[in-house]
């Protein structure tokens, strides 16, 4: 039974939000801290769940769902928490969120490990002597204030964060007032700065919104919408409105390395490493023969697309010949399609490239206006998210080496972890004079910093946020506490930034005691926007109620814009190393994504989707590949690049480009909590230092290397029986694809 | 006077629903011995005395009027075990509710400690007498609906199988082993499924009834 919190006779009884959580404070917090485990009947140990004068819907044993969101990645999907006794248990999605449709992915349920994990940083630290010490709050205030003095040392003062929206954003953006910092950084190791840069050019706006549902059939280069997307939830919602349609949605899913929506789909290609560009050129080409295709494109890019023939791009991709005019016929026949690019083609120094060879194809075949628009604009564009980069990162690094930097204020980021060893910014970070971290737990960058501070988890804080991929409508989804602080002496990174802004400006803070009031009257202030009729105090309990406030905002047509042929230019073919003759594809996991989530333990037993492989690392390599080798599974693997090496045991899967090896992103953490920390290795470490030439973003998966085997071999833990699923006898009659004919075997026709 | 017929109006609107069979049986009542010991009928066994922060008289508020108690209804405190998985301590407002109004009592210690709690706004850090396993979950709503409301037996009965006659003790204290044992053997009787006809039915014995 899902019951929702905040109703209006709460309202009516005087109790809000914050009163209910003072007046289950006590039992709450007792019961939390209590120990658990008795295994036989106990008297007299254990205190029982005791209230005040709780709210009358508020029945020891049964939950209350309050509304908040998720905050483990940037899709900002709309939660419910169940709270029971003053704890949260479990989380659940909102159905009034249009982003999350009342679901959570796996990695949004674990979120509430990091609540309870027992390695949450319990009080504010002060480095002497080069170790972390414990110190107050009151010093770590006086210190942070001081921040200014360090001009003399380095004119930039920065905050350094991970993506962040809604009125932290505004906080941030206000901080050169407070003195404290000059600038405000935003860094994201999996950054999607390259797509934005190129739809800008292309379509006029950074972000498209690509309609999975009104599309008969998707073809997808790398993007993995399903797992490790922008907005997987909403997308696979949508997914499924695509396969359930009366003609059955298709999804053609083209990558170097099999992703979760790899595995879906209808037909899977792979493609070399950084060719993606090539096959769509090619793909363009074959719809230019169609006379109505041919109009939508200028003499220049006919031109530009006129030398990838069949044989060219199947030599340069090393995707069959025959299937390029078989996909390109799949995607007239099955108008309106939708082509969607991901991160494998970012990843590359022609990164931009790629990209806009791709975004042809919907130009091409006029997508737009179909199954391609853009967002409205958002009512509070302040509000709006900072997504983040590398290259600013890159920047900022180098002033840092160069002593430009005076002090640093880190957030919601961990670019020790994520940066490549070329960077040295651990190194450089030593030489910022004062930086100072907010953390839940002791991560390698807080290691580092001269102030560690101890932050709320994102159950116990309130916040709003705003996805950068929006669904149906504009959502500004509102986070708020679903439980009291565990840790008294954890505070909100918007309480600290206000402090500091009131500090520096009183007259224009001084009437907002935390960041809760803060918050509550930037939203109050929204009202007009919303539900102007309603009264202040009401609409703030009907906003923490609902979690959302929501806008339905007609999508918009993307604008015609003339670009150039130069845009889709693809390189000459590159030659190879024969020292490194290996692609490095660090993999994104949908449950670790950069690395943020190796701290929880349920996503470190939850297996990786295409491997069941748990609490590990591993080296994906093809089986042709491991037979040239000489390689078997668990044999482990130095996988060495001009930068620096890894080791990992090899996994053998058919699901990979023979040139190249993946190694999953998230692992081989230095310091993060005890599940994070020994498990696997990290490949940010021995990245390449090549940049997409267009934006100077990081290219990901254009790091060659070598591979060499060492004569020990372990097991795997994995899920999966033996990979040999055959088991030595003949269980299941099997066929390879090439001698199936597909046109009668599956419910599609590719000819 | 008049506060006392205040509780009785307030037990007589609780109670609404609730009918109450006169006989009590004095068999759910039966006491075990030392600590850890049984009875002949191997299970009952007494457990210690657990000191709490006000050594709440559960004589004087639900024992019988003969012996000086106002024969006040379990349900009437323990509110939530008909309708949660766990019976719960009645909210401190609930004992203000009668209390403010009890003039006559006012200066006694127990009722002046609960009165500072209420000043404080600060919940009673009440001790917990029959704390199951982690591994079990035992639902107090099920047993309620099946023998006080199908069946009609009295609260102080019913609650009593488990509880043993906590209407004549002042704190409450285990007198009951709740072993794994204990329970089965009581979903392995024939009780009756209601007051009136003579179907009887037994209570569950799959292991997740109790274990999920
Ligand atoms: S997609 Fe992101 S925001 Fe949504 S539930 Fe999963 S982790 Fe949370």
């Amino acid at each position: 039974m899902i019951r929702f919190g905040m109703t209006a006779n709460s309202v009516a009884s005087g109790v809000n939000r914050r009163d209910f959580l003072n007046l289950v404070g006590l039992g709450g917090t007792a019961s939390v801290l209590a120990g658990c485990g008795n295994t036989s009947i106990e008297s007299g140990v254990e205190l029982v769940q005791s209230y005040v004068q709780p709210e009358t819907f508020v029945v020891p044993g049964v939950g209350v769902y309050y509304a908040s969101t998720c905050t483990q990645c940037g899709s900002a999907c709309g939660i419910m928490g169940k709270v029971r006794e003053g704890r949260i248990l479990k989380l659940e999605g909102n159905p009034q969120s249009a982003i999350s449709g009342g679901k959570i992915c796996g990695l949004g349920q674990a979120g509430i490990q990091g609540h309870y994990s027992p390695d949450r940083l319990k009080t504010p630290m002060l480095k002497e002597n080069g170790v972390l010490k414990a110190t107050t709050w009151e010093k770590a205030m006086s210190l942070l204030s001081g921040t200014v003095s360090f001009t003399a040392q380095g004119p930039r003062r920065v905050v350094l964060t991970g993506p962040t929206s809604g009125h932290l954003q505004i906080l941030l953006k206000a901080m050169p007032q407070s003195g404290a910092a000059t600038d405000h950084v935003v860094y994201d190791s999996l950054s999607t700065a390259v797509a934005a840069s190129v739809n800008l050019k292309m379509f006029g706006v950074e972000q498209t919104v690509g309609l999975i549902d009104k599309a008969g059939l998707v073809l997808s280069f790398g993007n993995d919408f399903l797992g490790a997307g922008d907005s997987p939830v909403a997308a696979a919602r949508q997914y499924a409105r695509f396969r359930k349609a009366e003609r059955r949605g298709i999804l053609i899913q083209i990558e170097p390395k099999m992703t979760l929506t790899g595995a879906n789909a209808d037909r899977w290609v792979v493609i070399a490493p950084g060719t993606e560009g090539v096959l769509a050129l090619g793909l363009v080409r074959e719809l230019l023969q169609r006379k109505e295709f041919a109009n939508n494109l200028s003499p220049n890019l006919i031109a530009a697309v006129e030398p990838y023939n069949q044989t060219e791009v199947s030599h340069i991709t090393g995707v069959r010949g025959d299937l390029i005019p078989r996909i390109a016929a799949t995607l007239w026949e099955h108008s309106p399609s939708l082509v969607l690019a991901g991160r494998y083609p970012q990843g590359h120094a022609h990164g931009s490239h790629n990209m806009a060879a791709i975004a042809l194809l919907n130009v091409v075949l006029q997508n737009q206006g179909k199954t391609l628009w853009r967002e409205a604009e958002l009512p509070f564009p302040q509000m709006a998210p900072a997504l983040g980069n590398f290259k600013s990162l890159r920047q900022l690094n180098t002033q840092m080496a160069a002593g430009d930097v005076g002090s640093m204020l880190i957030y919601g980021t961990n670019p020790v972890y994520s940066t490549p060893d070329f960077m040295r910014f651990a190194d450089n970070l030593q030489k910022v004079p004062f930086k100072a971290a907010w953390v839940t737990e002791l991560d390698e960058t807080a290691m580092h910093c001269d102030l560690v501070l101890p932050l709320m988890s994102p159950l116990e804080d309130f916040g709003t946020h705003v996805a950068a991929a929006q669904s149906d409508g504009m959502e500004i989804s509102i986070q708020q506490p679903l439980m009291e602080k565990l840790h008294p002496e954890a505070r909100s990174f918007g309480d600290s930034l206000l402090e500091l802004l009131k500090q520096a400006k009183p007259e224009s803070y001084k009437s907002f005691p935390d960041y809760y009031a803060y918050l509550k009257s930037a939203v109050v202030n929204a009202k007009p926007a919303f539900d102007p009729k309603v009264e202040d105090e009401e609409f703030w309990e009907n906003t923490l109620s609902a979690g959302v406030l929501r806008r339905p905002a007609a999508l918009l047509p993307l604008p015609a814009i003339e670009f150039s042929a130069d845009l889709v230019r693809q390189p000459l073919r590159e030659s190879r190393d024969a020292a490194y003759p290996f692609v490095l594809i660090p993999a994104v996991r949908p449950s670790m994504r950069d690395g943020k989530a190796a701290n929880l333990s349920w996503l470190q037993e939850s297996p990786d989707p295409l491997t069941t492989v748990v609490w590990d690392s591993w080296a994906e390599i093809h089986p042709s590949t491991a037979k040239q080798l000489q390689v078997n599974e668990g044999d482990v693997l130095v996988i060495k690049s001009a930068q620096g090496s890894i080791r990992a045991k090899a996994y053998l899967i058919p699901g990979i480009h023979p040139g190249s090896v993946a190694v999953p992103i998230g692992q081989g953490h230095e310091s993060y909590g005890r599940y994070a920390t020994n498990v696997g290795v990290n490949p940010f470490k021995i990245l390449d230092p090549i940049f997409d030439e267009e934006t100077g973003e990081l290219a990901l998966y254009a790091t060659r290397v070598a591979i060499m085997k060492t004569d020990q071999n372990e097991r795997f833990t994995k899920d999966e029986g033996a990979t040999n699923l055959q088991q030595g006898r003949k269980l299941v009659a099997t066929l390879a694809a090439d001698q199936v004919d597909l046109a009668k075997e599956t419910p599609f026709v590719i000819r | 006077m008049k506060t006392f017929s205040r509780i009785v109006l307030c037990l007589a609107a609780t109670l609404a629903g609730v009918s109450a069979a006169p006989v009590v049986s004095a068999d759910a009542f039966v006491q075990g011995g030392p600590i850890g010991s049984q009875t002949s009928d191997g299970y009952n066994a007494l457990g210690p005395v657990v000191t709490q922060p006000i050594e709440f008289p559960h004589n004087r508020h639900a024992g019988t009027r003969a012996n000086g108690g106002m024969e006040i209804d379990c349900l009437y405190c323990h509110t939530y075990a008909r309708r949660s998985a766990v019976s719960g301590i009645p909210r401190l407002s609930k004992c203000i509710g009668c209390h403010n109004m009890i003039e006559s009592v006012k200066e006694k210690p127990r009722i002046k400690t609960l009165l500072a709690y209420w000043d404080r706004r600060e919940a009673i850090p009440w001790k917990k007498v029959h704390d199951l396993p982690d591994f079990v979950r035992f639902n107090h709503e099920r047993h309620i609906q099946r023998f006080i409301f199908d069946q009609g037996r009295p609260s102080r009965e019913a609650c009593g199988y488990c509880h043993g006659d906590v209407a004549s003790m002042t704190t409450a204290r285990r007198v009951k082993a709740i072993s794994m044992g204990w329970c089965v053997s009581c979903h392995e009787k024939e009780h009756r499924i209601d007051a009136v006809s003579f179907k009887t039915g037994h209570g569950p014995n799959d292991c997740w009834q109790c274990h999920h």
